[in-house]
């Protein structure tokens, strides 16, 4: 009986001993350094892109540190970045913002990757009044919750692929089309199908299929047979990198016939690349392209940062790499127009930006997306082997214009 | 045998008090603390099926889902129409008041383990008749099968998820959220150890390893067995719509695969533990899931992107080392604390023999 309260008291102090260190190591501000903290999703099916953003801020990170840090006070100072493995599982990643925030004492967040992980988030976040800038979550339902801390760099998931049908219609003679459309079951998709149900509405066109996929989007002939059957005048399909991949290999191993095909994460899918002619003529919107116009004075323009990304990492970067340097320089330049550390004051700063950076102009709505930036739209265009994205829409910076209809693949080589 | 008992008594007082006191102890674990509550609930009445009872389930993560999903709804539908809360975008806020939180989540919560263990009952007379790997197939399938349907049912936020009402913001003070979860969590599982302890004195128990070791002769001697083991199943349910509605209030957020019906982690965490921690004992869940929460949240952050194998070698060493998990192993070292008589003579002759 001695032993066992004995025992207790010792395996209580013990823990009581290294939790308590472990709880006032870290800091908010540790000598010049900033620490900021992001769950990020290195393993399970966010995996690829959760590297693109991890690459995208650590990418920021050491060019903001490199020139100079960030300036406050008259002092100046190093961003550090703290990261976990969410597994791609929203429920993780709370129970890490958590842990972030009351452990590690993080005192300014960077989002995870997509809108799932970004809503499981944001609560956490909020409740602790943490100001998070996020580069990946563009569900249109995390703007209208009344966040107050929660800033996206990017276009909301809505806004996608809008455009894509205003294009449609227009090459009909302005006359609405027959839509087929297959979106895998997440939030961020789903937000992309509510976008193109807007479009669909707008301009009188009509859906025809209207499928749901799993997650880990790994088969869609179901859909694609149907397409076959129906002849749509355009096919949408969204579903991160996964669902492009196997959009892109199924359509072409199916040999199905559609005048035009729209896709999210061509780029992070690096369709052009791994799957060369088959991906030519899809549709794609993005949220940057390296042949936009705009600059900074860190990475200079998209080119330069394309060049200097390939160098770091070895591939092209996608948007969601370059969305995601571009949350560092928001979160610089908050910092030193609030010129102190104080949460609310960063809040404030980050809630006035209005600002130019190589990814776009970033000034934030009352719902804490990005509204000064629109969506670009690009094409798979192919030169015999080597296929490239051509920025087709908007038309200030179209490079290319955009090509109706798709050849069927009886005469694609 | 009074002995025993005021040991007993020391060592419950002792839990208890610690587990009262852990939320004040360690201030920044309570997310965490809560977790290790759920998941200890999980491992235990997982066993009552996988240990006592020799079913092997996946299935229990169908219920934990259940649950999350019905405290959520029934925490917003009492208040608001369901439907434009979790309509596609979410245009309109709706906010609960203090009241309306807890009474939402205090009815949410007594659905939610009612409902779970009405459903164990249909599907267990359906089902608990299958045996061996079959059960465990076709119960893995339940898991799978839920998350899918989930995932196309509009009113529940399908695809896009269901985000559960936020912790009242007139509450100022951002630990009380914590505190609630966690103590929420807490009287659950005392509640479900207070239970399962019970049956573990009890002819039910009994029953259960009858048909765990030969249910052909269990049933020739007269026991229906069918009714105890949906019995069993349904109090599994029970303890699991509970543990998943207080971890959907939580997380703050369901999505149907990863959150509610997560087979892929916490359907398999719940077997890993129970057997990690020994299979067929009172405490051996109990040990296993805090030795695994602790394993997970302490070294996995250190091995960032491997922590799957690791936990993958970790499966590898529990079933080549301790086949019989921990308490197993420890009753076959010392099986005089086990309240198990062993003849010194019969041992030594066992040891010569080697």
């Amino acid at each position: 009986m001695n032993k066992i309260a004995k025992l207790f008291i010792t395996f209580i102090s013990a823990l009581t001993l290294t939790l308590t260190s472990i709880t006032s190591s870290f800091a908010k501000v540790e000598g010049d350094m900033i620490v900021l903290g992001s769950a990020i999703s290195l393993t399970g099916k966010y995996s690829s892109n959760g590297v693109h953003t991890q690459n995208g801020y650590n990418m920021a990170v050491d060019r903001i540190n490199s020139m100079g840090g960030v300036k406050v006070g008259g002092k100046s100072y190093k961003f550090e970045i703290i990261y976990y493995d969410d597994e791609s599982n929203p429920k993780r990643a709370a129970q890490l913002a958590e842990r972030l925030i009351k452990q590690d004492g993080v005192h300014y967040m960077l989002g995870p990757y997509s809108s799932g992980l970004t809503k499981a988030i944001a609560p956490v976040t909020e409740k602790y009044k943490i100001p998070m800038v996020e580069a990946n979550g563009a569900s249109r339902s995390l703007f209208t919750k009344g966040y107050k801390y929660l800033f996206a760099v990017l276009s909301p998931a809505n806004q996608y692929l809008e455009v894509a049908i205003d294009l449609a219609v227009e090459k009909n003679g302005g006359k609405g089309v027959k839509i087929a459309q297959a979106f895998e079951q997440d939030a961020f998709s789903q937000d992309v199908r509510l976008g193109i149900l807007d479009a669909a509405k707008r301009t009188g066109s009509k859906i025809i299929i209207d499928d749901k996929l799993p997650k880990e989007l790994n088969d869609m002939a179901a859909t694609l047979a149907k397409v076959k059957a129906t002849k749509p005048d355009v096919l949408v399909v969204s579903g991160h990198t996964k669902g492009a991949l196997t959009a892109i290999r199924q359509i072409s191993e199916m040999k199905v016939d559609v005048p035009m095909l729209a896709m999210t994460h061509c780029d992070a899918a690096k369709l052009s690349k791994q799957h060369g002619k088959k991906s030519e003529y899809a549709l794609c919107a993005s949220q940057w392209h390296k042949n936009l116009s705009y600059k900074d004075k860190f990475f200079g323009g998209g080119k330069k940062y394309d060049k200097d990304f390939k160098k770091e990492f070895g591939y092209a970067p996608p948007y969601q790499s370059a969305e995601s340097s571009a949350a560092l320089l928001v979160f610089k330049d908050a910092f030193e127009r609030a010129n102190s550390f104080d949460r609310d004051k960063v809040r404030d700063a980050l809630k006035a930006t209005d600002m130019q950076t190589f990814y776009g102009n970033i000034k934030f709505g009352p719902g804490g997306q990005n509204i000064a930036k629109p969506m670009i739209l690009f094409q798979v265009r192919c030169k015999g082997d080597s296929c490239e994205n051509k920025v087709v829409a908007p038309t200030k910076w179209a490079s290319d214009k955009f090509f109706h209809p798709i050849p069927p693949w009886s005469e694609r080589g | 045998m009074g002995k025993v008992k005021q040991k007993d008594l020391i060592l419950y007082s002792g839990l208890i008090i610690l587990g009262l006191a852990a939320p004040y102890l360690f201030s920044a674990f309570k997310v965490q603390l809560t977790y290790l509550c759920v998941l200890i609930v999980l491992a235990m009445t997982w066993n009552l099926q996988g240990g006592e009872m020799g079913y092997n389930s996946f299935g229990n993560i169908l219920f934990y889902g259940l649950g999350m999903y019905l405290t959520a709804s029934v925490q917003v539908g009492m208040f608001f129409p369901l439907a434009e809360w979790t309509e596609s975008g979410g245009e309109k806020t709706f906010v609960h008041t203090t009241a309306q939180y807890f009474q939402g989540i205090g009815v949410g919560l007594l659905v939610a383990a009612i409902i779970p263990a009405l459903v164990a009952g249909a599907i267990g007379y359906a089902i608990l008749g299958l045996r061996g790997h079959y059960f465990a197939i076709c119960t893995l399938g339940l898991g799978i099968a839920a998350g899918e349907i989930a995932g196309g049912i509009e009113i529940i936020g399908a695809g896009q998820g269901f985000t559960t009402p936020p912790f009242p913001a007139e509450i100022v003070d951002p630990e009380a959220r914590g505190k609630f979860f966690y103590f929420t969590s807490f009287i659950v599982l005392v509640l479900a150890f207070i239970f399962v302890k019970y049956i573990y004195g009890s002819r039910f128990r009994l029953i259960l390893n009858a048909i765990r070791d030969n249910e052909d002769k269990a049933e020739a001697m007269g026991i229906q067995t069918m009714k105890y083991k949906i019995v069993g199943w349904m109090v599994s349910a029970f303890f699991c719509g509970l543990a998943g509605g207080i971890m959907g209030g939580l997380i703050g957020y369901i999505d149907s695969t990863d959150v509610a019906f997560d087979g892929r982690e916490m359907g398999v965490f719940m077997v890993l533990m129970a057997i990690l921690g020994g299979k067929g004992t009172l405490w051996g869940p109990i040990i296993g899931a805090t030795l695994f929460h602790f394993f997970k949240e302490g070294l996995w952050t250190f091995i960032l992107g491997w922590q799957y194998v690791a936990l993958g070698v970790l499966i590898v060493v529990i079933v080549i080392y301790f086949p019989e998990g921990l308490m197993g192993w420890l009753r076959e070292k010392y099986p005089e604390r086990f309240g198990e008589v062993v003849d010194e003579k019969d041992r030594k002759s066992q040891v010569e023999l080697k």
